[in-house]
């Protein structure tokens, strides 16, 4: 069955249509709320929090506006991610030796401790560089870099303009760039 | 293409974003244009290094628990919503409430207690006109409304709303105000005595029902279902 007719049934109050519609956007809906807040238990509390306020406003959803349903559930979870993170914010930042490690090399396993060395080094400078952005800045990095969303999709995501989205994700990349820099000079590229 | 431009567009021709138009004239500024190579060839490092060092895979969460935890936080999200809508509803009705029996009183001993050559008119008598009343009236409604809503709107099936809750003070301080009012409007303005007559059957349900009493929600609903209150409530704004 498709997306719009789970939709249209779960409106209706069919719940296997609703757990459907669960079953379908759980991953990327956890994964957003993973990237973003970079804890396991925060994430599935946004997780189940998306998708109660989904289910009580399922309603007011209507997919002829030309908002798909990905991308509302999107804002839900980015809405409710960025509530965590303020209410957490104290927290957030005392953690931050725990954050630094989810940050891995994609080719783990070499034994050289100068080039161990070297990856922390380059793991902790991003983990901070990501730390200076706002929290709209880093949400919408995250989106487009890690996610993969186009920018159009993050736009529609936020309810904010296309233009906003480039110009904070260029901003954002702007501060990664500035803290990088040592990295890239290494490999003797100007700045 | 200047450089400002060029600079604002490399990340997003790096995400494969740019139209075929933008894509073909960046691409042509940069074999021109030594500086914003430069500045492409950075930004490509810096995509390289955040993909290199990207964030550890998310440890898998157990989805069949989180599914049961989202069931549960249906019938959770709706009492809390309704648990907050009966707050909200008791200090606002608890405050209008007071003033519209207030002026009930004022115009009530106005008409009724002042000292008078002539005979004490009696509560139906043509000095009060039913359009002096009618704001009052309106606000009255207006009282009534959020706790005919509640009613209105019980479903038996919800989870954790097997009961409404009820401030019993506020409900008699408006079944006087309904009584007060419907006095005063029985011969003036039959439809507004109507209706006020049949919101006197249901406060005085709400009223003497035990609160622990799981039927009487479904049965008030009926009720006021059944006797058309919230659209003769309607009818009687728009007059």
């Amino acid at each position: 069955m498709d997306e719009i007719s789970l939709i249209r049934r779960a409106q209706e109050g069919d719940g296997p249509a609703f757990r459907s519609l669960f079953e379908g956007n759980k991953q990327r809906v956890f994964s957003i709320a993973y990237h973003y807040l970079k804890n396991a238990e925060d994430a599935e509390d946004v997780l189940q929090e998306t998708f109660v306020k989904a289910y009580h406003s399922l309603s007011r959803y209507r997919p002829e506006k030309g908002i798909n349903f990905g991308g509302w559930l999107n804002r839900i979870c980015v809405n409710a991610s960025i509530d965590t993170l303020r209410k957490n914010k104290v927290r957030d930042a005392e953690s931050l030796d725990a954050q630094e490690s989810l940050y891995v090399p994609a080719n783990p396993g070499h034994a050289n401790p100068e080039k161990s060395a070297h990856d922390k080094e380059i793991r902790e400078t991003i983990n901070r560089a990501l730390n200076r952005l706002s929290s709209r800045q880093r949400m919408i990095f995250t989106l487009r870099h890690y996610q993969e969303f186009t920018t159009r999709e993050i736009a529609e995501s936020l309810n904010l303009t296309e233009g906003n989205i480039k110009k904070q994700l260029f901003r954002a990349i702007d501060t990664l760039k500035k803290h990088l820099r040592r990295f890239i000079l290494e490999d003797g590229y100007g700045l | 293409m200047d450089c400002k431009k060029a600079k604002n567009l490399i990340p997003f021709h790096l995400y494969g974003e740019l139209n075929e138009k933008d894509k073909l004239v960046l691409e042509e500024h940069l074999q021109t244009c030594r500086t914003c190579l430069e500045e492409f060839q950075a930004t490509k490092k810096v995509f390289q290094l955040l993909d290199e060092y990207r964030p550890a895979q998310a440890p898998e969460p157990d989805w069949e628990k989180s599914w049961q935890k989202i069931q549960a936080g249906f019938g959770r999200e709706r009492s809390k919503r309704q648990e907050h809508l009966s707050r909200r509803w008791r200090w606002a009705v608890a405050g209008s409430a007071m003033a519209t029996v207030l002026i009930l009183g004022i115009l009530i001993g106005k008409y009724w207690f002042l000292p008078s050559p002539q005979p004490l008119p009696s509560p139906s008598s043509k000095s009060i006109s039913a359009a002096n009343l009618q704001p009052i009236l309106t606000s009255h409604l207006e009282d009534l409304k959020p706790l005919l809503l509640e009613y209105a709107h019980y479903s038996p099936r919800d989870q954790g709303a097997k009961t409404i809750a009820i401030d019993e003070k506020i409900v008699r301080g408006l079944l006087l105000q309904n009584m007060l009012l419907k006095r005063m409007l029985a011969e003036k303005d039959p439809a507004a005595a109507e209706l006020l007559d049949d919101l006197d059957l249901v406060l005085k349900e709400i009223a003497n029902r035990p609160s622990q009493d799981q039927q009487a929600p479904s049965e008030i609903k009926d009720l006021i279902d059944r006797r058309g209150i919230l659209f003769k409530m309607e009818i009687l704004k728009t007059l």
